[in-house]
């Protein structure tokens, strides 16, 4: 029992901890806004006294509440032959701990606030009126025994939740239902004929192309760019994913390559720093060759090391690229911090680019055609050596896979495409300078290959979609990206390291390995 | 057997690129020392002199920061990607206490308006130092036990993928709690940034920073306390036993898991008084302070041998006089000391792995 005990309370001081964490870095605060903006009730009635953000900071500080209880009961369950009082026990013991942290915090931040100190000078999110909001305009004792007594009784529900849906059996219920409905669905005479017939792939995929088509029609300037941006990801993710997912080679540089497309398109069309002014359909070529021949340069010496040191190494290439296009030595060369200003566009039949919707196309069309020769690629003798050679790079080089061969062309492919996607990014931006290439760009790169699944197409679009666009959908959470990023690359590590969509040989070795700590196999049903 | 022997032909041509790239490389720089010091001297002694004495604070720095890579690469064979981050924490710790300090008035008959900071400058930076290296120590060891302990069996890209995770975590949560500004580091006005004895050196005279001595002289005894920790503490014994063989250590008797949660704490305490150093010399803390030093550190790390304790402060001095003097012996703009840094980096790995100390290294670890 006095293992339990112990639990809930752990439970309670980490829930007490995370919940100061975000109050403290204004999520709490945001929430309000974003769940008034999610579910529309910004008008809503103000009861009690309270604003709507008050109300939907409250309905979010009750879910952690809620999830703090029913967590701390956990350890509790069949302990003993009482099936209730335990989960009570554990959740509330959870909750008390939880409301006496925040308790305190409300009433430290209160009493500062009350004798304006400026907090926000030291801690930024707090400005006074986020205080006023957590204490729901009362005093500090009245916050403090307000939170207090909330986060206690919602601790004591959330234990009181947690023995009536039973967490485990809930859980596995529910996907299990699916899964046999799902598989009744595919077993379906008609269902199985036009799954098993290749002509439905394709009209699938045709809806999807017209659709693709129609989306920049639709879509004003602001989405147009939104949209563009994103796939310019899915080209990095995919050109990330052969050197990282295929091949194994954590490249941490990856920036490099893309700036180095950006740059080749920026300083042959623009007529600023170097006054060539070529057409947009001869840089591109050169930028996208200039790019793979730098990845193989910089593979040859370089490839031979092992895993992590790659990482450091590609990284401080990196940056020695951005910091050589921010110095005043290359300023005469390529415009230095100033950056290259009206690079072209291109021109089709006497037509040239001028609206948002005719990037996107181009972006969507040079999209496909990467994701075809990924998918070839991947299948091929090539791709199979790749993954061979990640898996273990000894034996592979024994079943006669040169595997320097393998690593530079992996290298130079992934290369490739980056410089695709940086002459696309620069001349859709009209302009390109060091700032679109810091160390951020590789690491949101590596997010997208990462929590997509390594090795897996869709998993990478659907990485792109979910990271680069999800923040656009809610504006509020914009602060919290990169912080979100970097917690997802973590937990997905820890609980799912093959990805939301992992690839199909991914997905078995996956099973295989148990020592890497998944034991939860992926439950897509229906794929083949 | 023409396959069996290509091969080998191959590592000979790799060698024979390695050594005509490395005499290009030497001669190159021969040729600059000579250009910079006989043919065409830009710069007097007392410039060299200012350029060694910063390069040795930075190195002191890097010292103590690459220690803590080295250590944790000696034990788990991984790059803690977060150190420097680890060290950012650090820097906010000191940079917290002395502004606490500052705050309380002390005032005396002479000096109405002096407060605790000025009136006991020793006891803040005691205090300074002591409250940066424990926040760090704490990061270090919720860091490991969070992000790395889950992953100890699983292929090596995972820990180090999640290593990336938790350091840019860690950045934007200091970001987001800190505010983006970089804030100045408020010294003792003993410690004034700047401030220094005069050295008379070629006419002119040098200031040699007290910052700068206070950094040195701490560093210094930090790394002697660690030496002896690790060569003659049980604790070290078992950190030593731990980085030779896991499994053999904990049928030994040694709790291996509490002796990695120690490794994290003590570099995570090291990179913090690192980080408190940083901000009483250079002045400046923000959310990505940690990132450059913790790369420039592990390159130091490298450079002296990863695993290495004393490769690591002797790599720290390297990299620090590197970057203070290679500009100003490559001929090129300050702009470019972090490119030298890096660059060097790029090429000790290419050509000399092991490092200066060149422990020789089996397959496994390299």
């Amino acid at each position: 029992m006095k293992k339990q005990f112990r639990f809930a309370w752990s439970a309670g001081v980490t829930f007490g901890i995370v919940t100061i964490f975000l109050f403290l870095i204004g999520f709490t605060s945001t929430s309000g806004d974003l769940l008034a903006d999610l579910f529309g009730n910004k008008n809503a009635a103000s009861f009690l006294g309270l604003t709507p953000q008050m109300v939907n900071m409250l309905i979010f500080l009750a879910l952690v509440g809620l999830w703090a209880g029913s967590y701390g009961s956990r350890k509790m369950k069949g302990q003993t032959e009482d099936p209730w009082a335990p989960a009570l026990v554990g959740g509330l013991i959870a909750g008390l701990v939880h409301g006496i942290l925040v308790g305190l915090l409300a009433l430290l931040v209160g009493i500062l606030n009350l004798h304006h100190l400026p907090i926000n000078m030291y801690l930024a999110a707090l400005l006074p009126p986020v205080i006023t909001m957590f204490l729901l305009g009362g005093s500090p004792i009245q916050g403090a025994i307000f939170y207090l007594v909330f986060f206690t009784l919602t601790g004591f529900l959330g234990g009181l939740l947690s023995r009536g849906v039973g967490r485990g059996s809930w859980r596995g219920r529910a996907s299990g239902n699916w899964k046999n409905t799902w598989d009744g669905f595919n077993q379906k005479p008609l269902i199985k004929q036009v799954r098993g017939n290749p002509a439905s792939r394709y009209v699938v995929y045709g809806v999807l192309l017209v659709l693709l088509f129609l989306v920049p029609l639709v879509a004003g300037q602001y989405w147009n760019y939104t949209i563009g941006t994103i796939f310019i990801y899915v080209l990095l993710g995919l050109g990330l994913n052969i050197v990282v997912g295929l091949a194994g080679l954590l490249d941490l540089g990856y920036v490099a390559f893309f700036a180095i497309g950006a740059y080749t398109m920026a300083l042959l069309t623009a007529p600023a720093p170097q006054h060539i002014m070529w057409s947009f359909w001869i840089a591109l070529p050169i930028g996208v060759v200039l790019a793979a021949l730098t990845g193989l340069l910089l593979g040859a010496p370089v490839l031979r090391l092992r895993g992590d040191y790659l990482a450091i190494v590609t990284l401080g290439f990196g940056e020695i690229i951005r910091l050589l296009s921010t110095s005043d030595a290359m300023t005469s060369f390529s415009g230095g911090p100033k950056g290259v200003p009206s690079i072209g566009g291109p021109i089709i039949f006497g037509h040239p680019f001028n609206s948002g919707a005719d990037y996107v196309w181009l972006i969507f069309l040079a999209a496909i055609l990467i994701i075809f020769v990924t998918n070839r690629l991947q299948n091929s003798r090539v791709g199979r050596a790749w993954e061979a050679m990640r898996e273990d790079e000894t034996v592979s080089r024994a079943m006669g896979i040169n595997t320097l061969t393998q690593k530079l062309m992996a290298f130079a492919i992934g290369a490739a495409f980056a410089g695709l996607g940086g002459a696309l990014f620069a001349s859709r931006n009209q302009f390109t300078g060091p700032e679109d290439f810091t160390f951020m760009v590789s690491v949101n790169v590596v997010a997208v290959v990462i929590v997509g699944g390594m090795g897996s197409i869709p998993g990478v679009i659907a990485g792109a979609l979910v990271l680069k666009g999800l923040p656009e959908v809610l504006r509020e959470l914009q602060d919290y990206r990169v912080l979100v990023f970097g917690a997802l690359l973590v937990v997905m590590m820890l609980w799912r390291p093959a990805g939301i969509i992992p690839s199909s040989r991914r997905k078995m070795e996956v099973e295989v390995e148990k020592d890497t700590g998944v034991t939860e196999p992926p439950k897509e049903g229906g794929e083949k | 057997m023409p396959s069996a022997k290509s091969p080998t032909r191959r590592v000979s041509t790799y060698k024979i690129v390695q050594a005509v790239l490395g005499i290009l490389f030497a001669g190159y720089f021969l040729w600059r020392l000579y250009v910079v010091f006989i043919g065409n001297p830009a710069y007097g002694p007392d410039t060299w002199a200012r350029f060694i004495i910063s390069g040795i604070v930075l190195g002191s720095v890097y010292a103590l920061i690459a220690i803590g890579y080295t250590l944790v690469y000696g034990i788990l064979r991984m790059i803690n990607f977060a150190h420097g981050d680890i060290m950012m924490l650090g820097a906010f710790g000191g940079y917290f206490v002395f502004e606490a300090f500052k705050a309380i008035p002390a005032p005396t008959l002479s000096d109405p308006k002096l407060t605790f900071l000025d009136a006991n400058p020793i006891l803040s930076v005691l205090a300074a130092f002591i409250v940066g290296a424990a926040i760090a120590a704490v990061g270090g060891y919720f860091l490991e036990k969070i992000a790395y302990r889950p992953l100890r069996n699983a292929p090596r890209l995972v820990p180090l993928i999640s290593a990336i995770g938790a350091s840019i975590f860690l950045e934007n949560a200091a970001q987001l709690l800190f505010g983006t500004q970089r804030r100045d580091y408020s010294n003792p006005v003993v410690l004034t940034r700047g401030n220094g004895w005069n050295i008379p050196i070629g006419g002119t005279t040098v200031i040699l920073p007290y910052t700068g001595v206070l950094t040195v002289t701490v560093s210094v005894l930090l790394m002697v306390g660690l030496y002896m920790l690790v060569m003659r503490t049980r604790l070290g014994r078992s950190m030593r036993a731990v980085a030779e063989n896991k499994q053999v250590a904990a049928l030994m008797g040694i709790d291996v898991d509490g002796v990695i949660s120690r490794t994290f704490i003590i570099s995570g305490a090291l990179a913090g008084a690192g980080g408190v150093m940083w901000g009483i010399h250079l002045g400046l803390v923000y959310y990505y302070v940690g990132f450059l030093p913790g790369i420039k550190a592990f390159t130091a790390a490298v450079l002296g041998g990863i695993g290495s304790v004393p490769g690591a402060m002797l790599g720290g001095m390297f990299l620090g006089l590197v970057e203070s003097l290679g500009p100003g012996i490559l001929g090129m703009s300050y702009q470019l000391a972090d490119v030298i840094a890096f660059g060097i980096l790029v090429l000790v790995l290419i050509f000399r792995p092991t490092g200066i100390v060149g422990e020789v290294l089996t397959e496994e670890k390299v």
